[in-house]
């Protein structure tokens, strides 16, 4: 009999993007050349619009052997004018995956700052080539690093480390990967222009690997203000979301280590001075309204155990059972555990029970959620036939679960705050259309905000018409978070309100040129899927979209009447020299005569006529 | 006869010069105008239904006093006084070429002259104000719809049409009839031996009245409308009565339809108002009348609800107000049944021009 024995082991971050690249967009040459030029620049963009600093963005492409056919290893730069990165983060910030600065809730071009790592990864597995990291962060010295990924470690190999003098603040990434230039080219280029037009304010230069420069000059030189972090809104929390809020305050039995232990000291004044438990108790009587909770803790158990700091630094709390009114804790000086009952008169008792059962149900909904006021928690804590004084932390698994479907369920929580998002603005956004396309007409708006599943977003769209746009139908460049969708644009929600649209309700048919612009700003996109090109159809998107459109269109059909007015009038013109003459023509083979009449002076009539009409 | 036959070998003629002088006339009146810095323009006669009143005197259907003027200094009608134009100008040169043309013809001549037509039904709507302001037929001017009627009987005609003039031509030497088309139209009627014209809607039995030769027994023309009768038709029927003095007869489905046929021949139709000379005044609607049904005992089909509706709608009409007209429509309400003229074949192939025929001709003198 044999038998197959299987063992499982744990796989880093790194192994497991290394294994499952296809998700992260790095699935052929060509599409894995266009997500990492998108991965650097969205980086180096969120970088300078996080410190409020106007971008200029460098990005370039280069052969390694000119002559190689397509894929080949390509060198990929991209150079920024951001804060850069503290020499001591970056081999972490760009030799693991998982290591980010972007876990806030807050709009933000990429999401955990995973991109780039994955763009270093592939390029080292299929080049075997190092990442060269240059940042400067004071205007003085110049940090460079040449740097390996340890895949299964997860872990940076620094192969160099110099330093140099300069004075040009940002930071410089740059990998050997392979691409396939010949068939990402236009999908880059389409990328980087249209990234020029929903970041007016910033300036990007691209080098392609012909050596052509594009210069993409900045339009606008006010930055839009940046999001703000804010705290979560109950429609966007489930169960495990609550259970971690729970947990992750300082609603927890204290370990008393020398921290802690010359914390309460300070606190109770005793920095010089050695006081018996009952002389720390009498004193913090005394001062107890002004004590921090964790020092409020640990008094309460100095009480009940009847130890001073040396005693309760040897003991571990393992479990308050405040039900049956017990304490159990573990000695490692005497390896032994101990059951203590607890006296419910106790002043200290509260303290303690308070302290495990964490805050009620009505602080927890005013303290760690945003807009939500006392009335507010009251009125929901009827609804989800809570008492509002319950303790969370004294919940059930059920009760929980029936929390965090209430939380999903009540209605009457304000909507969610927009201040985390950073749409582009009004007037950027009307001059970045104007430069980019060069229309006849053009009309822009920003929705206020609104919210999906207690997400909040904010839909801007812009129309433009005629001008410099080729008469080919409507045209719709899409963007979420400032960050330009190419691919996948037939299932996106977009393109479907677009098309529904009666268009001819708007005096639009045909070939029409034609261009509408739409920004979606959210603290999470609605992505159909990983690669993040189509936004799915949300009714509350779908219907802001809608609304922003029709607005649009409204516009434009004014301008249409305006316009087709002044097509009449330009018409018209020219109708008596057009017609007067045939009119003779006519007249003078009916009328059997040789020459025609002498009709110029009716078409003077006429044109005077014209223009008292017009 | 042959006083009227003098008479009627001038007559196309007459009509072909008739149309060209007003045509002329027209011009000279848009060339003076245009030469003494005036803005030409045209009354055309509104052909609205409120404008459209039943003549007692004429025994049809005229267009009132109500007329729109349609001037080349309104800019709005600029394009449409153009098109009016080029239409009488394009009809003078059919007339004079001796061409023909059809209404989709006309929609495609117009495009070589950059006047610029939107589509058929406009050209259309000219060659009726066109008609309205000669107060002649487009057939007139040689622009002919597509044709579906014809006649036989010993009939002798003489073309004038370009290649076939002086051609003569007897209308009883092809038995399936000869087609009504833009040469029988505009051919002068010499001759004929016939006493009568019968009239009937139906070609089945147009060729029945052939093969029994109704021609011969009753001294006829046999003229089959196809239907309503197009214009060419009723013009022609008119010419029959008119130039040849022959009594016209018409036989029709016995229903409310076939009964309107009779009656447009007779007196003309609402939409030709704004035209002469294609009525038949003393014209007798032979049947199928509805007394006719129980009186032969045809088999019958029931009416729709359409046909019913129709025979309200034509109680309404100034014409169908006393007489056999009303009479009939009252029986055809109350039997709500109708009979085709093929229902005699009941009772035999020659039934209808053995029996009914004869006995209604009969009934005809004192009509």
């Amino acid at each position: 009999m044999s038998s197959t024995k299987e063992t499982f082991s744990q796989i880093s971050p790194s192994e497991f993007f290394y294994r499952n690249r296809d998700l992260a967009g790095f699935s052929n040459p060509t599409r894995s050349l266009y997500t990492s030029v998108r991965e650097f620049v969205e980086n180096a963009l969120d970088a300078c619009d996080q410190k409020g600093i106007l971008p200029d963005i460098y990005l370039s492409i280069k052969a390694v052997d000119v002559e190689q056919p397509d894929p080949k290893q390509y060198i990929l730069t991209v150079k920024d004018n951001g804060p850069g990165i503290e020499s001591k983060h970056v081999p972490l910030a760009f030799g693991t995956v998982l290591y980010g600065s972007k876990f806030g809730l807050k709009q933000a071009r990429g999401m955990f700052g995973l991109g780039a790592t994955m763009a270093i990864l592939y390029g080292q597995i299929t080049t075997n080539k190092p990442v060269t990291v240059k940042s400067n962060t004071d205007g003085k010295m110049q940090d460079e690093f040449v740097m390996l990924l340890d895949i299964q470690k997860n872990k940076p190999i620094i192969q160099k480390h110099t330093t140099k003098e300069s004075s040009k603040i940002g930071l410089s990434v740059s990998i050997v990967l392979e691409g396939d230039y010949s068939k990402a080219g236009t999908k880059i280029r389409d990328y980087v222009s249209q990234t020029s037009l929903i970041t007016p304010y910033a300036s990007i230069i691209f080098e392609d690997p012909t050596g052509e420069k594009s210069h993409y000059p900045r339009i606008v030189k006010e930055m839009p203000p940046p999001p703000t972090i804010i705290k979560p809104h109950p429609h966007g929390i489930d169960v495990e979301t609550i259970r971690r809020m729970i947990v992750d305050t300082h609603y927890q039995i204290p370990t008393v280590d020398n921290k802690i232990i010359t914390k309460v000291r300070s606190e109770l004044g005793l920095q010089k001075k050695n006081l018996n438990p009952a002389g720390i108790l009498d004193r913090a009587q005394k001062r107890w309204s002004n004590l921090s909770r964790p020092v409020r803790t640990v008094i309460a158990m100095m009480s009940f155990l009847n130890l001073d700091f040396d005693g309760l630094s040897k003991i571990r709390i393992d479990d308050l059972d405040i039900a049956n009114k017990k304490l159990t804790y573990w000695n490692f000086g005497e390896s032994q555990s101990h059951l203590i009952e607890l006296d419910p008169e106790s002043p200290y008792y509260k303290q303690l029970a308070n302290t495990v059962q964490g805050d009620t149900l009505h602080s927890f909904l005013t303290k760690r959620f945003q807009r939500v006021g006392p009335t507010t928690a009251d009125k929901f804590s009827e609804f989800a036939k809570f008492k509002a004084e319950k303790r969370i932390g004294s919940m059930t698994n059920e009760e929980l679960v029936r929390l965090s479907d209430a939380l999903q369920k009540f209605e009457e929580f304000l909507s969610p705050d927009p201040s985390c998002l950073a749409p582009l603005g009004e007037e950027p956004l009307s001059k970045g259309i104007m430069k980019f396309f060069n229309p006849e007409f053009a009309a822009v708006i920003q929705r206020s905000a609104s919210a999906y599943s207690g997400f909040p977003f904010i839909v801007e769209m812009g129309i433009a018409y005629g001008g410099d746009i080729p008469p080919k139908g409507i045209q719709v460049y899409r963007f979420a978070n400032r960050i330009p969708l190419l691919y996948d644009e037939g299932s996106d929600v977009v393109l479907k309100v677009v098309n529904e649209l009666d268009w001819t309700r708007y005096k639009v048919k045909g070939e029409t040129p034609l261009v509408i612009v739409s920004h979606i700003c959210s603290t999470r996109i609605p992505y159909k899927t990983v690669g993040k090109e189509n936004v799915a159809d949300r009714p509350e998107l779908e219907r802001e979209l809608k609304n922003a459109l029709q607005y649009l269109a409204r516009k434009l059909a004014v301008h249409m009447s305006r316009q087709g007015m002044a097509d009449m009038a330009k018409k018209r013109a020219n109708l008596y020299s057009k017609y007067v003459p045939l009119i003779a023509q006519f007249s003078t083979e009916l009328a059997g005569k040789k020459q025609e009449p002498n009709y110029k002076q009716l078409i003077k009539k006429g044109s005077e006529l014209e223009e008292q009409q017009i | 006869m042959k006083n009227s036959k003098s008479k009627a070998k001038k007559t196309a003629e007459l009509k072909k010069e008739k149309v060209l002088t007003l045509l002329q006339n027209h011009g000279l009146i848009m060339y003076n105008d245009l030469d003494q810095g005036k803005f030409p323009q045209f009354a055309v006669p509104s052909r609205s239904v409120s404008n459209i009143v039943y003549d007692k005197k004429l025994r049809q259907y005229i267009l009132g006093n109500t007329s729109a003027l349609r001037s080349s200094k309104n800019m709005s009608q600029l394009r449409s006084f153009t098109q009016l134009a080029w239409l009488a100008f394009f009809a003078n040169k059919l007339i004079r070429e001796g061409k023909t043309s059809t209404l989709r013809d006309i929609y495609y001549s117009s495009q070589a002259f950059a006047i610029d037509f939107e589509d058929q039904p406009e050209s259309d709507n000219i060659i009726v104000d066109l008609e309205a302001i000669l107060t002649s037929a487009r057939e007139d001017f040689h622009i002919f719809p597509e044709e579906r009627s014809s006649v036989f009987g010993d009939l002798t005609i003489e073309y004038t049409v370009p290649g076939y003039e002086g051609k003569r031509m007897n209308l009883s030497d092809h038995p399936d009839g000869y087609l009504i088309g833009p040469s029988l139209s505009s051919a002068e009627l010499v001759d004929t031996s016939a006493e009568l014209v019968i009239a009937i809607e139906k070609g089945g039995l147009f060729t029945r009245f052939v093969e029994e030769k109704v021609h011969k027994k009753f001294k006829a023309i046999i003229v089959d409308t196809a239907g309503q009768a197009p214009r060419s038709t009723r013009y022609l029927l008119r010419r029959l009565n008119g130039e040849l003095g022959l009594p016209v007869v018409i036989l029709a489905d016995g229903d409310v339809y076939g009964e309107h046929i009779a009656m447009v021949i007779k007196s003309g139709s609402a939409n030709a108002a704004h035209l002469r000379d294609l009525t038949v005044p003393d014209a007798k609607w032979l049947g199928v009348w509805a007394t006719d049904i129980e009186k032969y005992k045809l088999p019958t089909i029931p009416m729709t609800e359409f046909d019913i509706k129709r025979i309200y709608e034509l109680q309404k009409d100034p014409r169908y107000q006393e007489g056999n007209w009303k009479k009939q429509l009252e029986v055809f309400l109350k039997l709500k049944r109708k009979a085709e003229l093929e229902a005699f074949s009941k009772y035999g192939l020659t039934n209808i021009t053995d029996k009914y025929l004869p006995e209604k001709m009969e009934l005809a003198k004192s009509l």
